[in-house]
């Protein structure tokens, strides 16, 4: 769930976690209304901006704070195989106060899941994190929601956020939810987005401040010094990182990171791929900006470039032309 | 140089006052002799208005607990209109004169009273009873004070937490809330333990027997000088000094507990 600050993302987690009663109205999950029920009877997960780690007490008796006597026996096994997953298993008995950031949100993530809630609310949990253990964290965290199953309304607004980790995206408004909707329909190149307008999904994505991304996916081809290629249909294609061979990647690619040619050049940039021009449409609100949609074989990717440099260029509908990008412009947003 | 100035100007006036606190303590020692002091530690009746204040004021501090913390956790969590009137209530006996509560609490307790007359047979006052009515008037604020800031200094996110990890009000309290305001409780504790042992004005009016030992003092001195309440004086000062040795021992590692927590939860670092 995105939206500005102010928006009413917090208040709306406070009211279904039941931290907060609603004035009017009613919360139903899995058609049982819950409006009239306690906190600790509505059987959900929520974790705050900051991990809030009991202080007084260790990792392991934190994470099972949410069990009783006879769960915590039983799920010994699981408790342990689920720290393991996290990569925490060597912090279980240590105090809280000497944890990093990313751990005590893992800690704290742990702490919720391992209660096994209808639903995870989450609100910012990376919020307060450096960008390197973001990036790590964000890759863990779909793979271990994935796994547990369990449904997360995950607020917030960082554009990368929602591509990492989102199968469908909410808009909220001054407390009114605007746009719900798959993921796909607010990429660029989805191929459900018509060729002349973007979706009124997408619209209302983009009119929060973000810049839109192309989302595509690949496999890891090769990888090793920092550089990784991977393949997309019959395309190899390079981004910088560390990844596992043969695992399948989902890679966000910004409009305004392609350059376009009309010729083969060679640059310092390691991508370039001969593409197809589709169709021209102005960049959402922006006339100077054109979004020049472009075919490559199988998939899709949108460029944006400035209307000048677009007949300067003399680029139309039709025309092949090349797309070049840096091995630094592709990110990788997941990887299974 | 005006740095200096500022400096100097601080040094003296924190000199002025640690030496106006521990002066009068160094000089007691002088008031008498070594063979006269050994003499004066040994009468009983001073043993016995000692041993009665820290009895009395055990129980007291032991009833104020079970009400006022209580008490301190709805000021501090439930939100009714006009609580502010409450916390008003609460400074009362801290702002009245104790021979003013004294005497407030003799038209409650003394022999006259409605409430007297319907439990014949039961010494209010000029008893051990009334010692501890008195002292648990006049302690009051520092208990309810002290826990309430203790339970308002605790991050609500962890309460909020607890809640949806499945604990309801009452578990919240004992496995949460309780635990990290257990050093601002303990606080509350010793000072109105520490002021039950040191009241005079308002056990003056409801007990002036059997005496505590402030009145034991007060006596000893109307009648034989500081000569004769030395004795007194000085097992209060042991007691003092031992008292601020306990503070300071529970405030600096209870502190340091308190204070890292709200660190983990209020902020994260980065990965180093």
């Amino acid at each position: 769930m995105i939206g500005p600050t102010g928006s009413g993302k917090t208040t709306l987690l406070n009211l279904i976690a039941g931290l907060l009663k609603p004035d009017q109205g009613s919360i139903i999950i899995d058609g049982l209304d819950i409006t009239n029920k306690p906190i600790e009877s509505r059987r959900l997960g929520y974790t705050f901006q900051s991990p809030s780690l009991f202080p007084h007490l260790n990792v392991y008796e934190n994470i099972v704070f949410g069990l009783d006597k006879r769960s915590k026996k039983e799920n010994n096994i699981q408790i342990t195989n689920f720290l393991k997953d996290l990569g925490i298993s060597h912090l279980i008995n240590r105090r809280i106060q000497g944890l990093s950031g990313g751990e005590m949100q893992k800690v704290s993530l742990a702490r919720m899941l391992i209660t096994k809630p209808k639903a995870m609310l989450m609100d910012e949990p990376l919020a307060h994190l450096d960008n390197p253990t973001k990036r790590r964290l964000r890759l863990d965290l779909r793979r271990v929601l994935k796994i547990q199953r369990v449904p997360v309304i995950y607020v917030t607004h960082f554009e990368d956020d929602v591509y990492a980790l989102a199968d469908s995206v909410s808009t909220l408004h001054n407390g009114v939810i605007e746009y719900t909707d798959k993921l796909e329909s607010i990429f660029l190149n989805s191929s459900f987005s018509s060729s002349s307008s973007y979706s009124s999904s997408s619209s209302s994505f983009l009119s929060n401040g973000f810049t839109g991304g192309n989302y595509l996916e690949g496999e890891v081809v090769r990888s090793n010094a920092g550089v990784t290629i991977f393949s997309i249909g019959s395309h190899l294609l390079e981004t910088l990182g560390s990844y596992r061979v043969g695992s399948k990647v989902g890679i966000v690619l910004r409009p305004e990171d392609i350059i376009l040619s009309k010729e083969n050049v060679n640059t310092s940039a390691r991508n370039i791929v001969r593409a197809k021009v589709i169709s021209i449409t102005k960049q959402h609100n922006e006339s100077g900006i054109a979004d020049i949609h472009l075919l490559i074989d199988k998939f899709r990717i949108t460029a944006r470039i400035t209307e000048e440099s677009r007949t300067a260029l003399g680029i139309r509908e039709d025309d092949f032309i090349f797309a070049i990008f840096k091995a630094s412009s592709p990110q990788v947003v997941r990887e299974e | 140089m005006k740095h200096q100035g500022f400096n100097i100007a601080i040094l003296i006036l924190s000199g002025i006052t640690v030496a106006y606190i521990i002066y009068p303590l160094v000089t007691i020692l002088s008031f008498t002799e070594p063979a006269e002091l050994l003499n004066s530690l040994t009468r009983p009746q001073v043993w016995n208005a000692f041993i009665i204040s820290l009895v009395s004021a055990t129980i007291s501090t032991s009833v104020l607990a079970l009400f006022g913390i209580p008490f301190a956790y709805f000021l501090a969590k439930y939100t009714i209109p006009g609580k502010f009137v409450l916390r008003v209530i609460v400074i009362i006996p801290l702002v009245l004169p104790p021979l003013a509560s004294g005497a407030l609490l003799l038209g409650v307790f003394g022999p006259n009273s409605p409430l007297v007359k319907s439990f014949p047979g039961v010494e209010f006052t000029q008893s051990i009873l009334g010692v501890i009515i008195a002292q648990i008037y006049v302690s009051s604020p520092f208990m309810i004070l002290a826990s309430q800031a203790a339970f308002e200094s605790v991050d609500e996110s962890y309460e909020k937490i607890a809640r949806v990890l499945g604990n309801n009000r009452l578990e919240t309290f004992f496995r949460i809330l309780l635990p990290l305001a257990k050093t601002g409780i303990i606080i509350g504790v010793i000072m109105s333990w520490v002021r039950a042992v040191g009241e005079l004005g308002a056990t003056m009016m409801m007990a002036y027997n059997p005496h505590t030992i402030s009145i034991q003092i007060f006596e000893d001195n109307a009648i034989g000088g500081l000569r004769q309440a030395i004795s007194g004086i000085i097992l209060v000062v042991v007691l003092a000094i031992l008292i601020v040795i306990i503070f300071y021992i529970t405030t600096t590692k209870g502190r340091q507990i308190l204070s890292l927590g709200n660190l983990a939860s209020s902020s994260s670092s980065g990965e180093q």
